[in-house]
């Protein structure tokens, strides 16, 4: 009992080592004014990373003991085994290493040669291949002692699934994995993060990020135990029915059961890259990475440099955003959190803010939150400000609160972070006038988001306004105290919810006849304070 | 382990489920701190099965079905199984993780008996205890991970386009939600009779997602569970029908879900009916209640909770006594500095941002002293009541607010804004009329409410 599980956790991925030489060339924005064009002006709108070559410095975490790929590239770094059974170990040789077969393992084969289970449709030799390459995945999988083997289907009954799979192919495809996985675990993490609130059925957005380890303990499940998860029936008076359907089911569960087991085994750790080609189009993975179609770091910090050359001179966001998304894949399937990935993340963000791919956006600013968390260097100051701007767009006071608990008193003080607190406190007590003063003078590139929320802060103020002022104010009144960068601006504000009747020229200015608006604006501003709804949004 | 078959058969002869969840109990009573020790060494992996087929046969008087004996079998083999690896990480071999898992497996197990070996209604209390103890061997095992940090999670990240920390950090209480999901639905869906149903489970598991949820950082979910709750609402026995331990539980995560989404007015509701359930003795569940309770008072009918109703809870009075001084004399700088004082304590217990509204309170009172200070109007012929002056001229209330923030000058325009405010959310009656300077004020009831 006690020595089963020690085999099951593959060791970590070591901490990566700190960097020691710390440059100032994590990426710099110029604070104030230029908003617009920050980063596709010609003049370097940052300041390069210089690609640490001639450092060398950067290690690749060593690639855990049990990952198929590391052994079978040739490029990929020394495995460091760090447990007995070698990471190279032939899933065809299986008892040429020195394991220790659990008994029940050694029941199953017992079993398996059992006279009474023959099938004469089955050979030896079919059956014998089946038996290791059903044992070989387990123990690959680290799943010799998870598996119940004395409930695992006979190499017979697999090898007669298998041929019915063959002959289904196309019917069973589909099916197969639907009433199995039934919470979807093998799809890759849902984009729209966010649904799940709205549809009850829905599995939470992590189930999907435990199939890694839940995964070899499905393939295992017994048909029987399969069938209990799948529907819990009321207690005794179901019994009978219960007992009929499993025999029913059996057979049908085995096929499934079996040809699950002829995928290969997920690997269970991050890959090492060996491709050299600089751009990539992003693809969604389906299946677990491969190495030739990933860039080692060397790579992409030249893809990096090749990116901002582009952006700079061409300005496409779709072919940019596809790039940066394939970047970040790569990053991740390989678990390269450094400064580098900092990097990456942060201009993906800044472009993605600039062209208002919120989505984009956040997801990147939802990694950087988590990259700065390990103390990774960048810029965490400008984007935690633009965080809290984010939250105030989205109107998530969770998220709002947890910001406000994960800043120190100390960054509380910088100038981005006071800014976007004022900003909120602002809002929080109704404080318009101090709100649009805030907005026109913002930092970094927070007012792109400001930019998304300043129309329904300004129907907000209008319906205040509107009911605490009587008979009229001026125009200039309205253009003043909500940021308006004209009388005519604030007049076709005013217009286009549908207010001209309340604009009236008076011989020296325009009045805004306040007392007669009877709640104009109280509608718009319902429908622009509606939840927004952001993709991505974590 | 031959005492645990006794209360075994005890239970069963009784039909006394709490009894029975006894024995699956991963803690030794105080009467016995040697129990699991001796429950683990009482049989070994090869035969625990025909042991423990033995003793519940030896002990049972009452005849069990065939079905349910094998499945009862399971449960206390797995049961064995998770006790080895807590007795020996009582002695350090062992890992929460490990007991995570095989505790886990019991739940599966235990689960697989009410599905195919026909464990009857009233035995639910062993899913209250696998439930309650398999959320509290997650947290376990979810700090050890992170404590030995390092990348823990499998392959799944490695379809995944950016990593996922969160995930990672509390893996296992995700998985173990899951876990308790099961037990969710299969409570939910028992169409037997109500009189044992396992639908008297629902309100113990949905107290358990609760917890787990609001641990995860994620009590919007809370929302999927009682949605889906009130699609059965016509099968389901009424609440007040459940234990009042689990009433006030339920009461209190509902109001905290509605005060979580800023509906005040529910939420009051949902937690006066918590804090009238609650034990008066439970003093930290009435401080909870409270804690909830008195913001929301504040913004739905500008109440402020007396020293008296404080008494009790010191921390309470600390956290609130001094913000609700400066409320009531509409001290506004000493509610900035009272609200930066707490900042850390209130955003930890998410009520910062409740709380921040009350300034709105503090401002309306210190406005209603310049309405006050201002006298009455000289009386007009015929009116024998003194009318308070109404018109007050903007300046007087500009100066009362530089005064009240510690002497910080605001400009008109904002004070006007101010004024706007309070006019908006119908904390003062009247109007602003610019051109001339002057708030113009009704003379029924300018600040409503307050007696003015």
């Amino acid at each position: 009992m006690s020595s089963w599980s020690s085999a099951q956790h593959p060791p970590g991925v070591a901490p990566q080592a700190p960097y020691a030489y710390q440059h100032s060339e994590s990426l710099s924005i110029p604070s104030a004014g230029a908003r617009s064009n920050l980063i596709s002006s010609a003049a370097p709108a940052f300041i390069p990373v210089q690609v640490r070559q001639s450092f060398g410095s950067y290690v690749a975490p060593p690639p855990p003991p049990y990952n198929p790929y590391a052994s079978s590239s040739p490029q990929s770094q020394p495995a460091t085994p760090t447990t007995s059974t070698s990471p190279a170990a032939p899933v065809e040789q299986p008892k040429g290493t020195k394991t220790e077969w659990p008994e029940s393992v050694r029941r199953y084969v017992q079993r398996s040669f059992h006279p009474e289970n023959d099938d004469p449709s089955v050979s030896r030799a079919e059956l014998e291949a089946k038996l290791k390459d059903t044992i070989g995945s387990a123990k690959e999988n680290n799943s010799l002692y998870t598996i119940d083997w004395d409930n695992m289907p006979l190499p017979q009954a697999l090898v007669r699934a298998d041929r019915e799979a063959q002959l289904k192919l196309h019917h069973r495809a589909a099916p197969i994995t639907t009433p199995i996985y039934t919470d979807d675990s093998f799809n890759p993490r849902k984009r729209k993060s966010n649904d799940f609130s709205h549809d009850s059925s829905a599995p939470p957005p992590w189930h999907s990020t435990n199939a890694g380890r839940s995964l070899e303990d499905r393939i295992s499940y017994s048909p029987e135990k399969r069938a209990a998860l799948d529907d819990p029936k009321s207690s005794k008076f179901q019994k009978e029915a219960n007992k009929r359907k499993r025999r029913f089911e059996n057979e049908y569960k085995a096929a499934n059961v079996a040809s699950l087991s002829l995928n290969p085994p997920p690997p269970s750790g991050p890959i090492v890259g060996t491709s050299e080609v600089l751009e990539k189009k992003y693809l969604r993975l389906t299946a677990p990475p491969v190495p030739s179609n990933v860039r080692p770091e060397r790579v992409l910090r030249q893809t990096l440099e090749l990116l901002k050359k582009k952006w700079r001179k061409e300005g496409n966001y779709s072919y940019i955003c596809d790039q940066f998304k394939s970047m970040r894949q790569d990053l991740t399937v390989q678990r390269i959190k450094n400064e580098f990935t900092v990097s990456v993340y942060e201009i993906h963000a800044r472009i993605a803010l600039e062209k208002g791919d919120i989505g984009e956006y956040n997801q990147c600013q939802t990694q950087l939150r988590s990259l700065y968390a390990m103390g990774l260097k960048g810029n965490p100051i400008e984007f935690k400000a633009y965080r809290i701007l984010y939250f105030i767009h989205t109107a998530n006071r969770t998220g709002l609160n947890d910001t406000l608990a994960d800043l120190t008193a100390a960054e509380k003080e910088e100038r981005p972070i006071k800014h976007a607190l004022s900003v909120r406190s602002a809002l929080a007590l109704g404080n318009y006038h101090k709100f649009f003063q805030l907005y026109l003078d913002t930092p970094n590139m927070g007012a792109y988001l400001m930019d998304m929320f300043v129309a329904r802060e300004r129907l907000a103020a209008l319906c205040n306004i509107c009911k605490g002022y009587k008979p009229d104010v001026k125009l200039r009144f309205i253009t003043e105290e909500l940021g308006f960068e004209s009388d005519a601006d604030a007049a076709q504000f005013i217009i286009d919810y549908q207010g001209q009747h309340l604009l009236e020229d008076r011989t020296e200015y325009i009045a805004f006849l306040t007392g007669k608006a009877n709640g104009l604006f109280e509608n718009s501003r319902a429908a622009a304070f509606q939840k927004v709804d952001i993709k991505g949004q974590i | 382990m031959n005492e645990l078959f006794k209360g075994f058969a005890k239970a069963h002869a009784e039909q006394n489920g709490y009894l029975l969840a006894a024995t699956l109990s991963p803690v030794s009573p105080a009467d016995n701190p040697q129990r699991l020790r001796s429950i683990w060494k009482s049989s070994n992996a090869h035969s625990v099965k025909g042991d423990i087929k033995h003793w519940i046969k030896s002990n049972s008087s009452r005849n069990l079905d065939h079905e349910e004996i094998k499945g009862w079998v399971e449960v206390y083999a797995a049961y064995w199984n998770a006790v080895g690896d807590i007795v020996a990480g009582e002695d350090g071999k062992s890992t929460w993780t490990k007991v995570y898992e095989s505790w886990k497996e019991l739940t599966s197990v235990l689960i697989r008996g009410y599905n195919n070996f026909g464990f009857e209604a009233w035995t639910i209390p062993c899913l209250y205890m696998v439930g309650k103890y398999l959320r509290l061997f997650a947290i376990k095992s979810d700090t050890e991970r992170s404590r030995n940090l390092g990348d823990n999670s499998g392959g799944a990240s490695l379809m995944q386009d950016d990593f996922d920390p969160e995930t990672e950090k509390q893996g296992q209480l995700r998985d173990c939600e899951q876990h308790l999901k099961r037990i969710f639905t299969l409570c939910l869906n028992d169409r037997a009779p109500l009189e044992e149903s396992r639908k008297w489970g629902i309100y113990f598991i949905i107290n358990l997602l609760f917890k787990t949820y609001f641990k995860l950082n994620s009590a919007s979910l809370s929302r999927t569970i009682l949605k889906t709750l009130s699609a059965y609402r016509g099968d389901m026995p009424p609440l007040s029908a459940f234990p009042k331990s689990q009433r006030v539980t339920f009461k209190f995560y509902e109001g905290v879900l509605f005060f979580l989404e800023e509906n005040y007015v529910e939420a009051e509701k949902h937690l006066v009916e918590a804090w009238e359930l609650c034990h008066k003795d439970a003093k930290p569940n009435l401080e909870r209640i409270l804690t909830y309770l008195i913001p929301c008072r504040l913004l739905t009918s500008h109440v402020l909770p007396t020293k008296a109703l404080l008494e009790p809870f010191p921390r309470l009075q600390k956290l609130f006594l001094p913000l609700a001084q400066c409320i009531k004399k509409g001290d506004l700088h000493a509610f900035d500095l009272a609200l930066q004082e707490g900042e850390d304590e209130f955003v930890k217990r998410r009520i910062y941002l409740t709380l921040e509204r009350g300034r709105d309170i503090a401002l309306r009172n210190l406005l209603r002293k310049v309405f006050i200070a201002g006298g009455f109007d000289e009386p007009k012929e015929g009116e024998t009541t003194p009318v308070r002056r109404t018109r007050v001229p903007v300046a007087e209330f500009r100066a009362a607010i530089c005064m009240g923030s510690g002497g910080e000058l605001m400009d008109t325009d904002e004070v006007e804004c101010l004024i706007a405010n309070m006019i908006y959310k119908d904390l003062m009656k009247g109007y602003i009329a610019r051109e001339r300077g002057i708030v113009v004020l009704s003379k029924k009831g300018a600040f409503p409410g307050t007696g003015v």
